[in-house]
């Protein structure tokens, strides 16, 4: 029977073992990864023991998850789903194609050119008669990974910035929220943040809003900047003009 | 002012007989009653997972839930080509027990009140599906049990303790491309238990 990789002549052939069982340290496998990227011998031999690797999560004794972390779970991803829905930003599979105008009742839609090519949604939302409305605004993103996403959410005089799914910040560096009343202007903030492992945030958004045409977001060093030193990645527009 | 919200919502038996991957196109559309039938499907496995690696049962409620999390969130990402959602799922989940093992500082170190967790915790009747899993679990715990014993200790160490090859070379006293090889030598010997033999020509 044929043993890939044992008439390698690649060095880093041994270190495919510990790649799949991810027993590499961090940087080590940051490293394998892009030598597999270059490697034929390596990318099969990893293709032939990463199966076996993955069957190993099934040889453990079968246990029954507690209904509470069910629960758990399905209370977040309702929540998300039905801000996601009223923000118009349900289809993550399509995010970068440009979505059709629609015609439901009370959709404000602006169009940004931006360079991923989404279009921005509002729908003001009211839960009940005497209650302030709730306006959520899916805000377009560039240069991401697929998956991520953002929406403001206003609730009377207070407004909130929701990520989802957002790298982490590059080394060295935090998220910075930016208001923009006009043009090319940007006002800083002292809204700085991180995300958690999974990519999520949620940060309030300072300052009276009135007259803020846009609310951004870019990676700035540590401890912010008072002027923007990258593009902004994240884009909400507040109303067009 | 009132809202009209409009859903495309579909009944619980009709998403029950969606395979796995036609749920995940369901749910790049953010539609929580799919995500809701796969979590059916696959939670205890990652449950039973995650508590293996950290026989914590509430860093292991932690841990899936982090995973299923951010499955959900990016599931646009998934590849059919390379491999099951259940693989992606319990890859996910796997990840994020070495994280948490590998953040926490956490080896093997029980609560007492998680003793005796493992009978009150145990799947109950099980489906034909299910019967068959339990079949394959059996079938790979037996491949992995009958490696030597140097090579089935290294394997568990790393997969199941989130220990790097350089701290098991340390904590067996080993050099690190012994500790390598036999990850390599166990792993082979596994495959080529559970897989049918090739043909040679």
């Amino acid at each position: 029977m044929s043993q890939p990789g044992h008439d390698s002549d690649c060095r880093e052939s041994g270190q495919a073992a510990a790649y799949v069982l991810r027993a590499l340290d961090h940087e080590e496998a940051e490293r394998y990864r892009e030598h597999l990227d270059r490697c034929a011998i390596c990318s099969a031999e990893v293709s032939c023991l990463q199966s076996i690797a993955d069957s190993l999560s099934f040889s453990v004794p079968p246990l029954e998850a507690p209904n509470v972390l069910r629960e758990r779970v399905m209370t977040v991803v309702r929540a998300e789903a039905e801000l996601l829905h009223t923000a118009g930003a349900g289809d993550r599979a399509q995010s970068d194609r440009p979505r059709p105008r629609t015609h439901r009742t009370q959709l404000l839609s602006a169009a940004v050119a931006f360079g991923a090519g989404v279009l921005l949604g509002a729908l003001a939302t009211s839960t009940g008669s005497e209650a302030p409305p709730t306006r959520v605004i899916a805000a377009q993103l560039s240069s991401t990974p697929t998956g991520a996403r953002a929406v403001l959410r206003q609730l009377g005089g207070h407004t909130e910035l929701l990520v989802f799914s957002l790298p982490q910040p590059p080394p060295g560096k935090i998220y910075e929220i930016w208001l923009s009343p006009r043009g090319a202007t940007f006002l800083p903030t002292d809204a700085l943040f991180g995300v958690t492992h999974s990519g999520s945030a949620s940060v309030n958004v300072p300052g009276n809003l009135a007259g803020v045409r846009q609310v951004l977001v870019t990676a700035e060093p540590l401890g912010g900047s008072p002027q923007p030193t990258s593009s902004p990645i994240i884009v909400a527009t507040l109303r067009s003009s | 002012m009132n809202t009209i919200k409009v859903y495309v919502t579909r009944s619980s038996a009709k998403l029950r007989k969606l395979a796995d991957e036609e749920l995940m196109g369901l749910i790049c559309h953010s539609e929580a009653a799919a995500f809701e039938i796969l979590l059916e499907r696959h939670v205890d496995a990652a449950f039973s997972l995650a508590y293996r690696m950290t026989e914590r049962r509430s860093l292991a409620e932690d841990v899936v839930q982090e995973a299923l999390l951010s499955v959900w969130r990016s599931s646009a990402s998934y590849d059919h080509s390379r491999g099951s959602v259940r693989n992606w799922i319990l890859a996910i989940t796997h990840h994020r027990a070495i994280d948490a093992l590998r953040r926490d500082g956490l080896r093997n170190h029980r609560d007492v009140s998680d003793y005796g967790l493992e009978e009150h915790l145990e799947a109950p009747e099980r489906t034909d599906d299910e019967v068959a899993r339990y079949d394959e679990a059996n079938e790979i715990r037996t491949a992995l049990d009958q490696l030597p014993p140097e090579q089935t200790s290294v394997i568990e160490l790393a997969y199941f303790g989130g220990l790097t090859h350089t701290e098991i070379a340390a904590m067996l006293d080993l050099p690190m491309g012994t500790v390598k090889g036999r990850m390599r030598l166990g792993l082979e010997k596994m495959r080529s238990r559970l897989s049918p033999p090739e043909s040679v020509l």
